[in-house]
């Protein structure tokens, strides 16, 4: 069995973030990168179907800049057997479907049997990839897994709103996307690591891929006008006292400003 | 097919993309393995021995040894970014780990026999054996070559018999011994009555040291009384071991007889370098904490860390910890682990580092008042651990002596 896992680098949850110079996106340098969180539970799911099926191979697959290496070197020392790295500034800028196209272009390529991906990106937030990916690969797919199971078929149990869960059923080839806490994603043992510098890291360009035009900032059909802080508010104001105390002062002032 | 290569610029904290991924690991173990249990360990003088064998799993006790023997291969940088990483959540913790890989399995690593490495190092490495190293005695610490246990030979055996104390690792709880241990014994043969080991003894001339691979089970060889209330490091488990005329196997003699005093030198540098690391994570930590409680606390309208007095303790510490951290990995990456030369570096990163540790916890312990010096916040043990690092594995006194000896030997060492 193959498994393709798709690897979103995204600012570390702990990195500081300011908005660029050109206020378009945030400023890039000298902040700390990780696997996108989303991702790093999709990636946990296929090793764990590697640790109970022999034979089965999982390839992650990545596109952005030289510092994306390191996120698949993570993820070859966490256990994934191979990396796609689709590195080319022709690729930067792409929006959700130009991402789903070279993510497409790969997968028919590595022909897998289960895609894996995060449900969505912590930067971008979009949710959009994955089941655009689906789509242009002609596979079922399902989103915000929260368990998985291979027993012949894939179970898959997703996250509704209010607290509610469904159980899907898909055959194989079709696509998952991951929440965040559906398994406990294990960190890369010193002999993981010592094997990832033997595994290879397969590098691409657009064009290899046969989307050269089709994919990148000037196909993109969604672009960010602006990025901004929004302005902070007039301030607030704490009531304080019992809760009947309370309670009388909001409703006060609900009266007061005429809120009602 | 083709590989990225490594086109990251040069970090002395991670050199390599194996030391980013190591980095990384260690980031995530020590927050979610290690922190959690560290101060009720403390509060109950435990080793955590389920843990050591999670840190055998994920490969953090086999580092340096070689790969065909269950390690990682890695150097010194890599010591020191563990031993680094555990310390600054769990001193206590950090010193098994490093009495066991670097005192314990990297010295028979260096100095071990094939046969005697092929027998140790995976046990060790994998965390199914613990060990530790056993150099001092009771009436004997800085002056180890006039130590008094001793190894006479006896056919296919040497009868050993003394005390070692202050073993770390000497077991793992108050029942069980540790595993296997490194022990330093004289080995001089016995002349006749009043003859010529009389005459040395009296003479103070150096002995002839040995080392010896003493395993648990050898009949003799018992775990005496285990070291309760230490001030410090109290996750670790601190024992005295008894050796009563315990028979040792020749073959588990390390290298030859007399050979014991250039094993104990041949490690010392990666020894010293590693508690310097341990005294870095200690650093760390403090300094996080002072930050964070700075920029919380209130005094007077305002936080703290608007405070001259504050900032000063912040900044001194936040700058010392850098110099030293800086100190400690340049010294690291010029290690040669199989061979020397870095010695003087090595004895002054531990005196720096240890020192500006134990100053960067009494501060924290300052700008926390009354809520650092309570045994829930994490500073108040980080202050009675960095202590024990300017005692053990080298008196600052030791460091002293060598350090002027050398430079007196030495003096192009100031010139370049």
């Amino acid at each position: 069995m193959k498994i393709m896992v798709c690897i979103k680098q995204v600012p570390h949850q702990d990195a500081r973030l300011d908005v660029n110079g050109a206020g378009t996106w945030i400023q890039e340098e000298n902040i700390k990168f990780e696997i996108n969180p989303y991702d790093q539970n999709a990636l946990e799911a296929a090793l764990q179907l590697k640790d109970k099926e022999a034979g089965t191979e999982v390839v992650v697959v990545s596109i952005g800049p030289e510092r994306v290496t390191q996120s698949l070197r993570t993820a070859l020392g966490m256990g994934a057997d191979r990396a796609v790295h689709v590195k080319d500034g022709a690729a930067d800028g792409s929006d959700s479907l130009g991402t789903a196209k070279i993510l497409a272009a790969v997968a028919k390529a590595e022909s897998p049997d289960l895609i894996f991906a995060g449900f969505m990106s912590d930067d971008g937030n979009l949710a959009a990839t994955g089941p655009m990916l689906a789509t242009l690969l002609g596979i079922p797919h399902t989103t915000t897994a929260v368990s998985f199971q291979k027993n012949g078929a894939i179970q898959v149990e997703r996250e509704l709103e209010g607290g509610a869960l469904e159980v899907v059923e898909l055959n194989t080839p079709c696509l998952v996307t991951t929440q965040t806490g559906m398994n406990q994603v294990r960190y890369a043992s010193l002999k993981g690591i010592m094997a990832a510098k033997k595994k290879p890291i397969d590098v691409k360009t657009v064009a290899d891929l046969g989307l050269a035009g089709q994919v990148g900032a000037d196909a993109a059909k969604i672009k960010i006008e602006k990025l901004y802080t929004p302005p902070k508010g007039q301030g607030a104001e704490i009531l304080s006292g019992s809760v009947d105390e309370v309670v009388g002062k909001l409703v006060g002032k609900i009266k007061e400003l005429g809120l009602l | 097919m083709s590989s990225t290569g490594d086109a990251r610029p040069f970090d002395l904290l991670a050199p390599t993309p194996e030391h980013a991924l190591l980095q990384g690991t260690l980031r995530e173990f020590v927050a979610r393995e290690v922190e959690p249990q560290a101060n009720e360990h403390d509060r109950s003088e435990r080793f955590n021995h389920a843990l050591f064998r999670r840190a055998g799993e994920l490969g953090l006790l086999g580092v340096t040894l070689p790969e065909e023997y269950g390690g990682a291969g890695l150097d010194a940088v890599a010591a020191v970014q563990v031993c680094e990483a555990l310390s600054t959540s769990d001193p206590g913790f950090a010193l098994s780990v490093l009495a066991h890989s670097i005192l314990f399995a990297h010295n028979v690593s260096v100095n071990g026999s094939e046969l005697q490495r092929k027998h140790v190092l995976p046990r060790a490495a994998s965390g199914e054996w613990i060990g530790g190293l056993c150099m001092t005695e009771p009436e004997v610490g800085t002056d180890v070559l006039a130590l008094r246990t001793t190894a006479k030979r006896d056919g296919d055996v040497y009868r050993i018999t003394g005390r070692k104390t202050f073993i770390t690792n000497g077991g793992v709880d108050e029942k069980t011994l540790g595993d296997c241990f490194i022990v330093y014994a004289a080995t001089e043969p016995e002349r006749s009555e009043g003859g010529e080991r009389a005459r040395r003894r009296a003479s103070s001339e150096p002995k002839a040291i040995s080392s010896f691979l003493v395993e648990k089970g050898m009949p003799g060889f018992s775990l005496g009384q285990k070291w309760k209330d230490k001030a410090g490091m109290r996750a670790s488990f601190t024992a005295e071991l008894v050796f009563d005329d315990v028979p040792v196997p020749a073959e588990n003699r390390m290298g030859e007889e007399g050979e014991g005093t250039l094993h104990m030198m041949r490690n010392l540098e990666i020894e010293r370098l590693t508690l310097a690391a341990m005294s870095l994570g200690i650093a760390q930590r403090s300094v996080q904490v002072m930050v964070d409680y700075a920029n919380d606390r209130k005094a007077f309208g305002k936080p703290i860390r608007e405070f001259g007095q504050i900032q000063r303790y912040v900044a001194e510490s936040f700058a010392e910890w850098r110099s030293a951290r800086t100190f400690v990995y340049d010294v690291a990456r010029r290690i040669d682990l199989h061979g020397s030369g870095q010695r003087l570096d090595a004895d002054a990163t531990k005196l720096v580092a240890t020192q500006m540790a134990k100053r960067a916890a009494d501060a924290a312990m300052q700008v926390l008042g009354g809520y650092g010096y309570m045994g829930e916040y994490v500073v108040s043990r980080l202050w009675r651990d960095a202590k024990l690092l300017e005692i053990g594995g080298g008196t600052l006194e030791a460091h002293h002596k060598n350090i002027s000896r050398e430079l007196a030997r030495n003096p192009s060492m100031l010139r370049d």
